[in-house]
């Protein structure tokens, strides 16, 4: 059977969903979000390069440190490495505009600008391991981690290469952090909304017969087409067509599968068309539901993390959900 | 779960473009056999200063050619309306069923440009002022979202942020989604708007050249940043030829590799350029290449490492271009653009040239075709986007009869 097995997993994971207190929300409606805390990076790399890397890649790459050492071998050359992020290097970019405001645009820091890409961890990552396989960074708001999931997996497959780093990376900023509050996507006392976390979660894949974790066995994609830009969109036919074509891929059947990991984050109308999806797919004959976001808080760190719990479960086969604003949907399957 | 099937064959049946030398195909393709370029004074950021003055901008209105409302477009980034007139050209060229159609897009800004005025506003207004709707599209999946919006695409969108490799890999990606039959169709490539981040950045990095770039040459100094956008449509060979879809190339390899060796500079011996090439040959079954579409950006690094790299993995006599010699560097589009150059210089059997290569450098060793297009026949050409953080892709376009 075509699967892809999970061989090493390392996480960075956020603390308990808490008031914020590494900026000011002050004037804002919303003030909780997944920090990580109590981390620190010099665990995982020398400080010489640390230096060299903003937060992201510093979560990253830590991330990656414990994958590889869970792996317990050296990783072939021929390893790719493909990242989900939905905002990526942030503020590193706000770093290098106060610079530009306050020295001018001749005199910026390079440094910052060469680390303002979103694939900086990518590359750090294939640097420090000489990883010289594909590199690639994901980009898919929501989905960022399961759709870069499913490229490496392909690529996998198809034998381009003999292993890869699969990941998802987010960091919790003022900006971003302000600005979906300003919108209302947020959650507080008055409003359902969500709750945005951080941190990387990194998995070793490769194409074997027997698994330390569990396998990626299938993928769908799909698109809600009543989706607006800032909206996850109305039509619970999108999300079923694209479990649906997971759970082909897997050559499973619906009454397969066990669990559930749910994309639900919180907002309330994107959350009531996911559970009208799982009730025209799964009938009577209801899986276990596990709303992941609650813990982790929503973007791709989540997306990763949510890999690696439904990898981490006792048993079973285990649909994973993840619906973006702006109607990208990607589905998962994971099996023993 | 299905793995890409090597054995099915990926149709170009649509290819739409934007950037400093057109609006279309047509106009682009005019400008290439003219031998014109898109270079000029830096206009879009009246009152800043930079090192360099001169840029290849999209001076087109783009108001006229957007399939979309003004109150629409208002709240869209420019990378994301770039994207929506080249999307709209290959659409409509290729007429494609939409149901399982995906929008696979490159783009390293996004709407960072919006972003930056977003941020400036907030310094003089404070964050609770400053108007939020149009940094809502500033994340790398907004111009993809806005595609698949506009064009009501229900396939799914696969969004990447890889540098100026971003577009190659979008293409490349999609290619291996239809062949595993996760879609039918794919709008696949790229957009990026010039914005003062990366003006900027490249300035302070000195890879900007304060003249026109001229790749391959012994006075070369580095970029000409560009902007733009371009689209390919591409589909299953079979399902193409069985709607009667008009195929305009094949897409007969992609190939994708990482220098592992510094976050900006390119590994000097080109290894990771020459794999990625081989990996794109390779999945055309080991096809004689004809002509090359470099990478070219005209900085020392890379033109010296891609020539090494296409050298060891082409060999020494095969005729190579930078078109960014035209419509500079686009970034994240840069695969896309110059992927639809490229299925156009097969089409034509006309190689684009090298502009402002009077002298080749020491150590650009190649036929660089200067100064003027050369007809030549070309039944597979290789087309290359490097980036930032060491990525590289390399496609292997073929010619359809």
């Amino acid at each position: 059977m075509n699967r892809v097995a999970i061989n090493g997993i390392g996480v960075v994971a956020p603390g308990a969903i808490a008031d914020v207190d590494r900026f000011d929300t002050g004037g804002l409606s919303a003030h909780k979000a997944a920090l990580v805390r109590d981390f620190n990076p010099r665990q995982y790399i020398a400080p010489l390069k640390m230096r060299r890397m903003n937060a992201l890649s510093r979560f990253a790459v830590s991330a990656a440190k414990m994958a590889i050492d869970d792996y317990g071998r050296e990783l072939p050359r021929e390893t790719g490495v493909a990242i989900g992020t939905a905002f990526g290097p942030v503020q590193t970019s706000v770093d290098y505009m106060r610079e530009y405001v306050e020295k001018g645009a001749a005199l910026a820091p390079p440094q910052l600008f060469a680390e303002s890409v979103a694939n900086a961890p990518g590359s750090h990552i294939a640097i420090e391991w000489g990883l010289r396989g594909f590199n690639i960074t994901v980009t898919q708001r929501e989905s960022s981690a399961l759709a870069a999931a499913m490229y490496a997996a392909s690529q996998v497959l198809k034998g381009s290469v003999r292993a890869a780093i699969i990941g998802g990376v987010e960091e919790t900023t003022e900006m971003v952090f302000s600005v979906l509050d300003r919108i209302g996507a947020l959650d507080d006392e008055q409003r359902n909304g969500m709750v945005i976390g951080e941190g990387s979660a990194m998995l070793i894949a490769e194409k074997s017969e027997s698994a330390k974790y569990g396998f990626l066995s299938g993928f769908g994609i799909a698109r809600d087409t009543t989706a607006s830009i800032s909206d996850w969109g109305s039509d619970p036919n999108a999300i079923v067509t694209a479990m649906r074509n997971a759970i082909d891929d897997a050559e499973l059947h619906v009454a397969d599968i066990d669990a559930v990991f749910v994309s639900a984050n919180g907002v309330k109308r994107a959350d009531d068309v996911e559970a009208k999806a799982i009730a025209q797919l799964f009938g009577e004959r209801m899986p276990r539901l596990v709303a992941a976001k609650q813990v982790f808080g929503e973007y791709a760190a989540a997306g990763a993390l949510q890999l690696v719990a439904a990898l981490r479960e006792a048993a079973g086969n285990i649909l994973i959900n993840s619906i973006s604003a702006g109607g990208g949907i990607v589905c998962a399957v994971v099996t023993r | 779960m299905r793995a890409p099937d090597p054995t099915i064959r990926i149709a170009v049946t649509g290819a739409g473009i934007i950037c400093a030398i057109g609006r279309n195909k047509e106009e682009v393709w005019r400008a290439i056999t003219e031998s014109r370029d898109g270079i000029t004074k830096l206009t879009r950021f009246p009152g800043e200063t930079f090192p360099t003055d001169i840029a290849a901008e999209v001076v087109a209105d783009l108001t006229p050619l957007l399939p979309i409302s003004r109150r629409e477009a208002k709240r869209m980034s420019r990378s994301d309306l770039l994207a929506i007139i080249a999307a709209n050209e290959a659409i409509a060229q290729a007429s494609p069923p939409r149901e399982r159609a995906i929008v696979a897009t490159g783009t390293s800004t996004g709407g960072l440009l919006e972003g930056e005025e977003y941020y400036f506003t907030r310094i003089v207004r404070g964050r609770r002022r400053a108007p939020a709707s149009r940094v809502l599209q500033q994340p790398t999946s907004a111009p993809s979202d806005a595609v698949a919006r506009t064009f009501n695409l229900g396939g799914g969108v696969m969004s990447n942020a890889t540098a100026c490799a971003s577009a190659g890999a979008a293409i490349g990606m999609a290619a291996d989604t239809l062949r595993s039959r996760h879609a039918d169709v794919a709008i696949a490539g790229g957009s990026d708007a010039l914005c003062r981040l990366t003006y900027s950045g490249f300035n302070v990095l000195q890879a900007v050249d304060p003249s026109p770039c001229s790749p391959f040459a012994a006075e070369r100094k580095g970029i000409t940043l560009g902007e733009g956008a371009a689209y390919l449509v591409l589909e299953r060979w079979d399902d193409a030829v069985a709607r009667g879809a008009k195929i305009l190339a094949e897409l007969r390899g992609y190939g994708a590799s990482c220098d592992a060796h510094h976050p900006t500079a390119p590994a000097e011996d080109g290894s990771g350029a020459e794999a990625a090439m081989r990996a794109a040959m390779g999945e055309g079954s080991g096809v004689a290449v004809d002509y090359v579409n470099a990478h070219g950006t005209g900085t020392l690094l890379n033109d010296s490492a891609e020539t090494k790299a296409i050298t060891a993995a082409v060999g020494t006599r095969i005729p190579v271009s930078s078109s960014k010699s035209y419509f500079g560097h686009t970034l994240g589009a840069s695969g896309g653009v110059e992927a639809v150059i490229t299925v156009l210089a097969l089409r034509e059997q006309l190689a684009p040239p090298t502009l402002r290569l009077d002298v080749a450098a020491n150590d650009c060793t190649l036929d660089y075709i200067p100064h003027t297009p050369r007809p030549m026949p070309m039944t597979n050409a290789l087309s290359n986007t490097f980036g930032f953080g060491g990525s590289n892709v390399s496609l292997l376009f073929g010619r359809v009869l």
